[in-house]
């Protein structure tokens, strides 16, 4: 692993001093039997409801296009900038490319996040531009390449789904051309209770297999989806969870992606109408 | 690999009249060949070849301090290299991507402790444990590399030895540990859950297993579906199409179905295998 020697990393074995607090010590089983037996999360929400969100375009002025998302206290910012030739490639391709990046700010989670991008904001990036090549016209523009920056500001939880569902307003604030509406919602799974849009406590609660005597199911599920055309553009999941449960949770990601849609295009005519008032 | 429109054309016929361009069924597999314990300075090791597609993998285990927010868990990694010998497309960085989208997958198939039990590669809580990195050296591309990685790193780890520790001292903050030095008396991997990953393929209307690498250019999509025991460890899509939802949940049962009886004539061969035998390419 490359490091950056022009930045202060932090000491090297440094550990986050919550892992010595008394809520750390009330432990993730003890708080899920708590939420079990109650019935109720902890934000009060029902398990199927999302958290309300709050978007912008134009968040990034420098760039091309930009959105903010806000879910409660996920927040994450996304800007998009101006086509460029792909960069060392010989050959000239028919398509255009998406080049994504998923940072975590280094102050955004619990522990303290490094500069450079870890296994997991790898492979978030590739999910992300998995998610958004079916919605990107490619062939609009051949031999380029567009960037989308996707910036965790704070992080509790469902995170890649926000940054999915920003980057697709970003894309179309940026007026790149696209076939459609994309949004994206999580879900934690453990036993029988589906978290949808969990916070970082909830996901934590479903990383981990919960001791029970029967079922040990967990696992946390990201689905993206193209609303007009009912297609599922990215599929993500981890865990440990059977068949049944799975198609289950996807029918049910499938109905929030739904409800997501709303907020998404009532933004986007915002901006719309914006504009021509603008131009008038 | 190259294909023009016509031999595209013939590639989807043939899969929509369940007949696929090397005779094989929708849900058919081609031929494997298994090795294990090839490499002799490794602790664990497999070579597996399906079809064109060739596959090494080693793992050397090593002494590390378990992560603070996991004291009662050893560690494991994976290293996927993708070498220019495969095909050339991998020269220089050409073959990162593809690299780190495997050793992520299996990093997420392996995380939960239901696939595999890092907690008996911890030796001494929160402050020594086995760290086992796994390598995995990509000699042939012949489609289909992610089901072929994980059946050879399931064949490696299981025939991974751990070294014996006959008895951990602690004296202050000095550790001392006892390690056997007789080869024979070593410990198991239980890798009973292990997952094993089918991809499946979407081409035309239908969906297939293991694509060879003109199957993998014509189709848009695929989604590769890790199972452990009887549930699904990880899921993950690849290429650039998208999937209509009855699709997903269709290719998910394909997924899961061939990945049962991969799994199962997996152990059987495993089974087979006398941990003494002397065997393998490299000897």
């Amino acid at each position: 692993m490359p490091v950056d020697h022009k930045r202060i990393n932090g000491p090297e074995d440094t550990v986050p001093y919550s892992l010595y607090t008394k809520t750390n010590k009330q432990s993730l089983t003890e708080q899920y039997e708590e939420i079990r037996k109650t019935g109720q999360r902890t934000d009060s929400r029902a398990f199927s409801e999302h958290r309300k969100i709050f978007v912008r375009t134009g968040a990034v002025s420098q760039a091309k296009g930009s959105a903010y998302i806000e879910l409660d206290n996920t927040k994450v910012i996304v800007s998009v900038f101006d086509p460029r030739e792909i960069p060392n490639r010989p050959d000239y391709s028919l398509k255009g490319e998406l080049y994504c990046e998923f940072k975590f700010a280094p102050f955004s989670c619990h522990k303290r996040r490094l500069h450079v991008q870890d296994a997991e904001e790898k492979q978030h990036s590739a999910i992300m531009k998995r998610a958004l090549e079916s919605t990107v016209c490619l062939h609009e523009f051949p031999n380029f390449q567009v960037d989308v920056y996707a910036t965790v500001l704070e992080n509790d939880g469902s995170c890649l789904s926000a940054a999915i569902t920003a980057a697709g307003l970003a894309l179309a604030h940026a007026g790149v051309p696209m076939y459609d509406i994309i949004t994206s919602v999580t879900m934690g799974i453990q036993r029988d209770t589906f978290f949808v849009d969990p916070t970082v406590t909830e996901q934590n609660i479903c990383l981990y297999p919960r001791p029970s005597e029967s079922d040990t199911e967990h696992g946390i599920v990201v689905l993206s989806k193209l609303h007009t055309h009912d297609q599922v553009s990215q599929f993500y999941q981890f865990g440990n969870v059977s068949l049944d449960k799975l198609n289950e949770s996807i029918s049910i990601l499938d109905e929030t992606c739904r409800e997501l849609v709303p907020i998404v295009q009532k933004y986007l005519v915002k901006h719309v109408v914006k504009n021509l008032q603008r131009n008038t | 690999m190259a294909l023009c429109d016509a031999e595209k054309t013939f590639v989807l016929h043939g899969v929509q009249d369940n007949f696929r361009i090397d005779g094989r069924e929708l849900d058919d597999y081609r031929p494997m060949e298994l090795e294990t314990d090839v490499v002799s300075h490794a602790f664990g090791s497999a070579r597996l070849r399906l079809a064109n597609t060739d596959v090494l993998v080693a793992v050397k285990i090593e002494l590390d301090v378990p992560f603070p927010e996991s004291p009662q868990n050893g560690k494991i990694e994976f290293f996927v290299d993708c070498s220019a010998n495969a095909t050339p497309e991998f020269e220089g960085r050409g073959g990162e991507d593809l690299a780190i989208a495997i050793s992520n997958t299996l990093t997420t198939a392996y995380s939960s402790s239901l696939a595999f039990d890092s907690r008996k590669l911890c030796l001494l809580n929160g402050k020594k444990c086995w760290k086992l990195y796994v390598d995995i050296l990509i000699l042939e591309c012949g489609g289909n590399l992610f089901d072929a990685v994980s059946i050879a790193v399931k064949a490696a780890l299981w025939n991974t030895r751990i070294p014996f520790v006959k008895n951990v001292n602690i004296d202050g903050n000095n550790i001392d540990l006892d390690v056997s030095d007789d080869l024979c008396l070593c410990e198991r991997l239980d890798i009973e859950n292990a997952p094993v990953m089918v991809t499946v393929c979407k081409i035309g209307d239908k969906c297939i297993v293991d694509p060879n690498a003109a199957e993998e250019h014509c189709s848009m999509g695929s989604v590769v579906v890790a199972v452990s025991g009887t549930k699904i460890s990880t899921i993950y899509q690849t290429g650039t199409g998208s999937l209509h939802p009855a699709t997903l949940t269709e290719s998910l049962q394909l997924g899961f179905r061939v990945a049962i009886r991969l799994n199962e004539a997996l152990s059987k061969v495993l089974s087979r295998i006398r941990p003494d035998e002397e065997a393998g390419f490299l000897k």
